[in-house]
């Protein structure tokens, strides 16, 4: 961490997320595609993967852009489940659709912003970081089990699908494939937002901390500010992916918040590449999904595989796929005069 | 008035325990800053060695050095393959680390399946003071944690070997001057912690049912020891945190239900951490 | 939903794929290997999801649920199968996950196209099954000791698609209530794991227990996973009980009882557990459990006529240290129920043959012949108190019989009558 590292080229910068656009845009006309071609069980669940790429691309945005790694995105993703099943179940004396995907991403928001500044502002950083968003992670667990009132405890929770009423239409999302739509159009929208987030100023301040947070201090950078906003965002976009997904699966229960789901996420995200946001969609699609098929097959292998996957990855891979892809790509170029 | 020396003796022993299980962190994490995420599984596997061995027939007395010297070895190989090529990169060990959690539980699973497995208790009975039993094996594990934990801050602070690892911990570029091999130094602390981590995991393992993850449990534990504890205060400060890990526990949970004490740990744990950075010894940041 | 599910098997080519990958997932599972048999002849063959805990926290509990459906299945396909067409088992692994359950229901529904569903173990994932089989409107057959069913948990519970085979409290507990409170005292500490099955068995069991005069002295919930038990321990000390009424699961229950044991407080407190069967009792180890009292509908030991044909095809067939427990029993009546049921309709429509299942009953359960009610869902079921004996050795020695109630009917479902 505290090798010197020369911060970013303006340009290199451009030409890498200019092809990821590229790379984004196809990935999208693919999985908009794809419903043509196939039916059934994989037009039902691929949402649900899609859902967890926007929960991988939260933490890429964290720890690809800004350089904080967090073991606890799973955590904000469970708060974001809780809080639409509450707020459309009929719990509580208001709620909605709409409220309730509000309610979610401002509590993710607002939850990360605390613990943020709370401990950004103290210089708490690096390894001790990683150790209080595992305690999140642990906590939210804990109480999703203890509050079972609201939460249902361990048994979990049911959220049942919602009708999207737009004015001029419905949209009843129960059949697979207008459900299918829907979370692919709002996966493209939080990647576009996202994607313009990393190259807005703003997006840039926060890789300028992530190769150098000195020398942005001492420019007069308020550096613990911008790092807790990143992860008010991060958390943001977690509670929205936690929100999707209950809606989606009809049920939450306190696992989705635990020390192990979350610890998945950072493996997608390092092995599909921790700096671009497309690899990081991609990651939590395939290597879910992927976890999902095989694990019916031979459960404890596919664990192993997975496992030594991550490790080769870290140690010789350590921009993932889609790190030593650009890195390939760009090798090509600088050959090329 | 039995009430509050109960609760006291609870805290001693809930404390002690936890220091043990916290201790190999309290080394590999305080002196060489590896920050080990594969704790709990050295842990899970210093049980299942033991477990291993005295299915097979030895004594138990014999089964907990073997289960230390395995896990010791595993650690060995860990360091060597990987962790030590990323000493100065402390999120890719993190990272490594964890995924040697994930390799080492698969194959503890395909080796030793997943069935509840238990060591029997090597020494039943309790002992009695007044009216409060204590469980006679519990309380030896205790003692036997504190002679660990003195054993260690002796050899860090009155050995020679001790003597070189503080002039590593304090300033790297100097001890290679003088002529220690830092590498070979960094390799025996993680050992060392790698030993003490089965260690810990046998002598727990007649308390518990061993499962794969069992060891999981103690890993978040650990780290706020360690944390709290201070780096590099390996008696004190482990001792400290657990106190205020464990024992606090015990405590809280005496106004509310053990979830809700659980939960308010881990919350306190983070504050303090905020405020003391450093470690509550180590004073105010 | 339920239009994709009606168009999928219409399309045969997916179909044909997904039984291939059926097969391969069969293969690789060891446990299901024993049926690639009947894949070969796959083409006409009835499906049946099987969701069981193969991975995860209760493993432990998974080979014993397995191996209950298939031995039933093997039995029925030996002798013709259901409605002339013979079982298969399509397996999915819940990894002890309600959110992997939700996945796996979705998937064995849509993508392999089984036509019933059997399994799950814990009430958690009974529960996060609920609303896919509604709104598929498939049959799922349901095999643990729960916590009763009752409007609140629908469509966990209450669900006309959905049949419970194993007891809940009001068979379970109710029955040995008196004699507990008669021979060991009034005074109960209720101890358990932090969900719905503890909490509402409990609420259940100090129902009854009011009625004989008893005082509940501590009521305590453990979040899983929990190694350290020294505070409760001293509560259940200070708290004065003579009996601690038990529904801790998995590691917990272990880990508990083993501390308790090792505190000294086994010979001043009596334990009656409705968790620990044959499997837990086994990793508790002699020492720990003498002189435990467990309830249950079935146990290994049982002299049925039955039970003795029962054991003797499950040795032969997963050999002679198989344990097999209530919940393994559960999921070999709930196979046998099935095939009846599916029999008797003609048809595997979901309406027929859950017409078929109500009020049926099956005469070669291991307990002796049980009952399907039909307005409820619910087992009739016998209901045994057993004590562990001192020194026990294997399976064969574990448990004394104290007392049995035979065809022990359940208490009316707290639902909105009839299903």
């Amino acid at each position: 961490m505290i090798e010197p590292r020369v911060p970013v080229s303006a340009h290199s910068h451009r030409t890498r997320f200019g092809g990821e656009a590229k790379v984004a845009i196809a990935v999208f006309a693919c999985l908009a595609l794809f419903p043509l071609f196939v039916s059934g069980y994989i037009v039902y669940i691929l949402p649900q993967y899609m859902i967890f790429g926007v929960l991988a691309m939260s933490l890429a945005l964290l720890w690809g852009v800004t350089g904080i790694l967090s073991f606890g995105q799973a955590g904000f993703f469970a708060i974001g489940g809780y809080a639409i099943g509450l707020m459309t179940n009929g719990s509580l004396p208001f709620g909605g659709l709409f409220l309730g995907l509000i309610a979610a991403v401002l509590l993710g928001y607002l939850v990360a912003a605390l613990i943020g500044y709370f401990l950004f502002s103290a210089g708490v950083r690096d390894a001790y970081f990683v150790l209080v968003t595992l305690a999140l992670s642990i906590v939210v667990e804990q109480l999703s089990v203890s509050q079972s009132q609201l939460t249902g405890g361990w048994n979990g929770m049911f959220i049942m699908r919602p009708t999207i009423d737009l004015g001029f239409t419905r949209i009843e999302l129960f059949a697979d494939i207008p459900v299918y739509y829907v979370v692919l159009a709002a996966v493209a929208l939080i990647y576009a937002g996202l994607y313009a987030f990393t190259r807005s100023r703003f997006g840039k301040v926060l890789t300028g901390i992530r190769e150098n947070e000195m020398r942005l201090v001492s420019l007069g950078v308020p550096a613990a500010l911008h790092k807790t906003a990143a992860f008010a965002l991060s958390g943001a976009v977690a509670a929205l992916a936690g929100a999707l997904y209950g809606l989606h699966s009809g049920f939450v229960s306190p696992s989705i918040g635990g020390v192990l789901f979350s610890t998945e996420v950072v493996v997608w995200v390092a092995i599909a590449g921790r700096s671009s946001l497309i690899g990081a969609l991609l990651g939590g699609i395939i290597v879910s999904s992927l976890s999902n098929y095989l694990s019916a097959i031979t459960p404890t292998y596919w664990q192993l595989a997975l496992g030594l996957v991550f490790i080769l990855t870290i140690a010789f891979f350590r921009g993932g796929v889609a790190g030593t892809l650009e890195r390939f790509v760009a090798n090509r170029r600088s050959a090329q005069p | 008035m039995s009430d509050i020396i109960g609760v006291a003796i609870d805290s001693v022993l809930i404390t002690l325990v936890l220091s043990l299980a916290a201790s190999g962190l309290a080394v590999v994490f305080g002196l060489i800053g590896v920050i080990n995420m594969g704790h709990g599984a050295m842990l899970t596997l210093g049980a299942y060695l033991t477990w291993a061995t005295t299915t097979a027939g030895l004594p138990f007395i014999l089964a907990v050095p073997l289960a230390a010297f395995g896990v010791a070895i595993v650690g060995l190989l860990l360091e060597h393959v990987l962790i030590r090529h990323f000493y100065s990169k402390p999120f890719e060990t993190l990272l490594l680390t964890w995924g040697f959690f994930m390799v080492s539980t698969e194959v503890i699973k395909i080796v030793f399946g997943t069935d509840f497995r238990a060591v029997s208790n090597p020494l039943p009975g309790t002992i009695e003071i007044g009216a409060l039993q204590i469980p006679a094996y519990r309380a030896v594990v205790a003692v036997l944690s504190l002679l660990i934990l003195l054993t260690i801050g002796f050899i860090y602070k009155k050995t020679t070997f001790g003597l070189r690892i503080r002039a590593l911990v304090q300033n790297q570029e100097v001890a290679s001057l003088l002529g220690q091999d830092a590498s070979m130094l960094y390799k025996q602390v993680f050992v060392a912690g790698a030993f003490l981590s089965g260690l810990a995991g046998a002598l727990i393992s007649p308390m518990l049912s061993i499962d794969p993850y069992i060891g999981n449990v103690y890993l978040v534990r650990s780290f706020f020891v360690v944390t709290l504890g201070g780096l590099g205060l390996l008696v004190e400060g482990t001792i400290i945190g657990s106190f205020v890990i464990g024992g606090s526990e015990t405590i809280f949970a005496l106004a509310t239900s053990q979830v809700f004490a659980q939960t308010i740990v881990f919350v306190l744990a983070v504050v303090l951490l905020r405020f003391f950075p450093r470690g509550l010894l180590a004073g105010r940041d | 939903m339920n239009r994709n599910l009606r168009e999928a098997p219409a399309q045969s080519g997916i179909s044909r794929r997904s039984i291939l990958k059926g097969m391969s997932a069969m293969a690789a599972a060891p446990l299901a290997t024993p049926f690639l048999s009947n894949a070969a002849h796959a083409a006409d063959a009835i499906r049946i999801g099987v969701i069981s805990p193969l991975t995860g926290a209760w493993t432990v509990y998974g080979a014993a649920h397995m191996a209950g459906f298939e031995l039933a299945v093997e039995e029925i396909n030996a002798a013709g199968g259901a409605n002339g067409r013979p079982l298969e088992i399509v397996v999915g692994d819940s990894k002890t996950e309600p959110r992997i359950v939700v996945e796996q229901a979705n998937r064995l529904l849509r993508q392999e196209n089984v036509e019933f569903l059997a399994g799950t173990f814990s009430s958690a994932e009974r529960n996060a099954a609920g609303p896919v089989v509604q709104q598929a409107n498939k049959l799922m057959l349901y095999p643990t000791f729960y916590e009763g069913q009752s409007q609140e948990f629908f469509p966990g519970v209450c669900n006309k698609n959905m049949f419970m085979c194993g007891p809940e409290p009001s068979q379970q507990v109710w029955p040995h209530v008196e004699y507990i409170v008669k021979n060991h005292g009034k005074k109960f500490f209720l101890i358990g794991s932090d969900y719905a099955w503890p909490r509402e068995t409990n609420k259940m069991f100090k129902e009854k227990f009011a009625e004989f005069g008893g005082e509940v002295v501590g009521e305590s919930y453990i979040p899983f996973n929990t190694p350290e038990y020294e505070s409760v321990l001293r509560e259940i000390r200070d708290s004065g009980a003579e009996v601690i009424f038990h529904s801790l699961t998995g590691s917990d229950t272990v880990n508990f009882r083993r501390q308790f044991h090792a505190a000294g407080m086994s010979k001043d407190i009596i334990i009656w557990t409705v968790d620990d069967e044959e499997v837990v009792t086994s990793g508790l180890g002699a020492e720990v459990s003498a002189g435990t009292y467990v309830s249950f509908d079935y146990f290994m030991t049982i002299e049925t006529e039955n039970n003795k044909v029962f054991l003797e095809k499950l040795f032969k067939k997963f050999g002679n240290d198989t344990l097999m427990n209530t919940v393994g029993v559960g999921m070999y009546n709930a196979a046998h129920l099935l095939a009846q049921a599916i029999t008797a309709a003609g048809s595997t429509d979901t309406d027929k043959v859950r017409d078929a299942l109500r009020g049926s009953s099956f005469a070669g359960a291991p307990q002796g012949s049980i009952t399907l009610q039909a307005e409820d869902h619910q087992a009739i079921l016998p209901s045994y108190l057993m004590k562990v004996r001192e020194g026990w050795t294997s399976v064969n020695d574990m448990f004394e019989q104290v007392q049995f109630f035979d065809k022990v009917t359940p208490a009316p479902a707290r639902c909105t009558l009839p299903l």
